[in-house]
């Protein structure tokens, strides 16, 4: 028998080392302290001022000793169930999840090839495709509705889309804290109460400061009812590299770090314990076109070290990967969310959600979503690791077997396979019979399985009466807001 | 009589080697038809299960291990068979030319064609275009195959061809060729009869040509 083995059951990838993210942590403590952030809600400045805190006007600074007391409150794990009763989503240390973005304004028509306005049937569409799906474990609403009774209330109408034809955990957006009381008050009635929904949160509420900085009101409000209801919330920080962070990527996770640790302190001062996740979308701006990239190396490099602190910290992260800066699902496209979706995946960040987002961050495409299953499926292959044990190794088989012989008919292959990922639009045929089957590009096969799964997929039917109750939720906020 | 077709297609389409064998050989002592086993067992189990391979519903490993089972069924029931019983299930000759050491595909093809009921005479690979034309003398195949992965070695193919029309028999036979730089212009050009892009869709593609020419 030997000893001093060590065996490596998946691959192991990091990006900073621990005196790295010690560095990042320090500064951001520093900014803390000596820079601080704005806070435009009275309320929150409230809590502040009775705190250890330094208020002056909007700015406050805190010390160190409040940061590291309030991120000893935080849980290292969240485990959400859908509304298909599945306690299916278990957020813990390199657990990691995909699900889709939110919000997008356009989509782009699968039909016409057009760039439109999102619409109730698009997200209707992307629900029921992430419901289908099954490297999708949880959804965001992927496109935004815009054509609600009452922009004020779309995030109603949204979720109600959602839910209508998706069945997994969610991560859902509101307007405001209004919104948002109303989005919990219908998990709470699909989970069957208060009590029930925070032993069973059904959703995950996103929220985010803007950089650098700075928290604006509704944020805030947001964020302050999510803590007093301890409903699980990330609050994500978006910087820019070069706009609204500095240009270096060190220089950005930073203050990306202070942005959520002053949100950090802010939610234990107002219930201490609420489950927050720890959030960053860190990209650049890009110099030529002034845009937020969402498929920049940077993105990835920067993501992943994130995510990395986030473990030494221990908090749940929140990253992002599958998505694009490419206009249509072109090779651009692939290339890019292919890349992001790797490295997020590497990085063991517990929530990679903008999955199938084209056109850097403001394009829905269905085809994006469908593309994406089959490359989770192949960075998940990555990550089952080589098994070294004898059967695996297979030395009997190869003496059997011997020089010159073949391995497609033994018990060792038929067995083993299996275990192989098995694509289901990426074509391996020869070229001959490729021609035979019509000579169809990608682009050609997930129209094909888009469709045919928006024609046959029947996500599981919300219940009559539990419908009418989240419906009438909707229409007293429609009236509220006339 | 029906249920032994009933467990020989079961124990073919499972690909259980052993048992197909078994039950081939009670029908046999039943005094069950040879050729009713083959006919109406064996062939229409295999074309179940080459139609579920067309379809991606079956995948290589599972395709050969009931292949193997036919073959190993093949091997019982064929001294009971008289020539004529034995229909489109012909013999076959095939190798890998001279210079060439790739066997896999050639012997996926083989393994292919042993499913599909042919009697197969595999005559390895690095072989001369003397050996082809002397097995061809001998066994009588009705279909040579050959095999070639490197664009060096695919000119010996051509040259088999003209051999046999030197030796006067090419005639008897189909020829059929394979390998990954092959082209169906490649096979027009030398003189083959078919041409198969893949191990797997040999056999289609053999039976295609024999059913055009009956």
């Amino acid at each position: 028998m030997k000893i001093n083995q060590t065996i490596n059951k998946s691959p192991q990838f990091r990006v900073l080392s621990e005196d790295q993210i010690e560095q990042i942590y320090f500064s951001a403590l520093e900014v803390m302290e000596r820079t601080g952030g704005v806070v435009y809600h009275e309320g929150a400045l409230e809590l502040f001022k009775n705190s250890d805190a330094l208020v002056e006007g909007n700015r406050v600074r805190i010390p160190i000793t409040m940061v590291e007391e309030a991120l000893k409150s935080y849980p290292r794990k969240i485990t959400l169930k859908g509304r298909n009763g599945k306690r299916s989503l278990f957020l813990e240390k390199d657990m990691v999840s995909f699900g889709t973005g939110s919000d997008l304004p356009f989509t782009l028509d699968m039909n016409t090839g057009e760039r439109r306005n999102t619409t109730y049937k698009d997200v209707s569409d992307a629900s029921k495709l992430v419901d289908a799906l099954s490297n999708f474990d949880f959804h965001m609403s992927h496109g935004i509705v815009t054509d609600a009774p009452n922009p004020q209330t779309y995030d109603r109408h949204q979720f109600m889309a959602m839910l209508e034809n998706c069945t997994k955990p969610m991560v859902v957006t509101s307007v405001d804290g209004e919104g948002l009381e109303d989005l919990w008050k219908m998990g709470c009635l699909i989970q069957g109460g208060e009590h029930e929904f925070r032993l069973n949160p059904m959703f995950v509420v996103y929220i985010e400061p803007i950089s650098p900085l700075k928290n604006d009101s509704t944020a805030v409000e947001k964020l302050l009812f999510a803590a007093e209801k301890r409903i699980p919330a990330m609050y994500t920080p978006c910087p820019s590299s070069g706009a609204t962070a500095p240009a270096t990527i060190a220089g950005m996770l930073v203050q990306s770090l202070a942005e959520t640790l002053l949100a950090i302190v802010m939610c234990h001062l107002k219930n201490p314990g609420m489950p927050l996740i720890m959030g960053g979308v860190t990209t650049l701006l890009d110099m030529r076109k002034s845009t937020y990239s969402y498929g920049a190396p940077e993105l990835s490099l920067a993501s992943a070290a994130n995510t990395d602190i986030s473990k030494w910290l221990n908090l749940i992260m929140f990253s992002t990967g599958g998505c694009t800066d490419a206009k249509i699902l072109d090779e651009q496209a692939a290339s890019e969310q292919m890349m992001n979706l790797f490295y997020s995946y590497l990085s063991g960040a517990n929530l990679i959600h903008d999955v199938g987002y084209i056109d850097h961050g403001t394009t829905a495409s269905l085809e994006s979503l469908v593309l994406n299953q089959e490359m989770i499926g192949m960075v998940k292959q990555f990550g089952k690791g080589i098994n070294t044990d004898d059967e695996h190794l297979a030395l009997d088989l190869i003496e059997k077997q011997g020089p010159g012989g073949e391995y497609v008919t033994t018990d060792h292959t038929f067995k083993y396979w299996k275990e192989w990922f098995m694509p289901q639009l990426q074509d391996r045929s020869d070229y001959e019979t490729w021609v035979k089957n019509g000579s169809k590009t990608m682009g050609q096969r997930l129209k094909e399985r888009t469709q045919h799964l928006l024609d046959t997929y029947q996500p599981e039917p919300l219940d009559e009466k539990l419908r009418k109750e989240l419906k009438k939720i909707c229409e007293d906020a429609d009236k509220r807001h006339m | 009589m029906s249920s032994d077709l009933g467990k020989i297609s079961d124990a073919l389409t499972k690909g259980n080697v052993d048992e197909l064998k078994e039950v081939v050989q009670q029908a046999l002592d039943n005094d069950a038809v040879p050729a009713d086993l083959l006919n109406k067992g064996l062939l229409p189990g295999m074309e179940a299960v080459g139609q579920k391979w067309k379809n991606g519903e079956m995948f290589m490993p599972e395709v050969l291990r009931c292949a193997k089972a036919m073959s190993g069924a093949m091997d019982i029931l064929r001294p009971r068979l008289a020539k004529e019983d034995l229909g489109s299930a012909g013999k076959m000759v095939i190798g890998t030319v001279s210079g060439d050491l790739h066997d896999i595909g050639k012997d996926l093809a083989a393994m292919m064609f042993e499913g599909a009921g042919y009697e197969v005479v595999n005559i390895g690979i690095d072989q001369p275009n003397e050996k082809f034309v002397e097995a061809a003398k001998e066994h009588k195949p009705t279909l040579l195959g050959m095999s070639a992965l490197l664009t060096t070695t695919m000119p010996r193919m051509g040259e088999v061809i003209n051999s046999l029309k030197e030796a006067g028999i090419r005639d008897q036979m189909a020829v059929i060729i394979g390998g990954a730089p092959v082209t169906q212009e490649f096979a027009e050009e030398i003189g083959a009869d078919i041409y198969a892009p893949n191990a797997g869709s040999a056999v289609d593609l053999a039976r295609e040509y024999f059913e055009s020419k009956a």
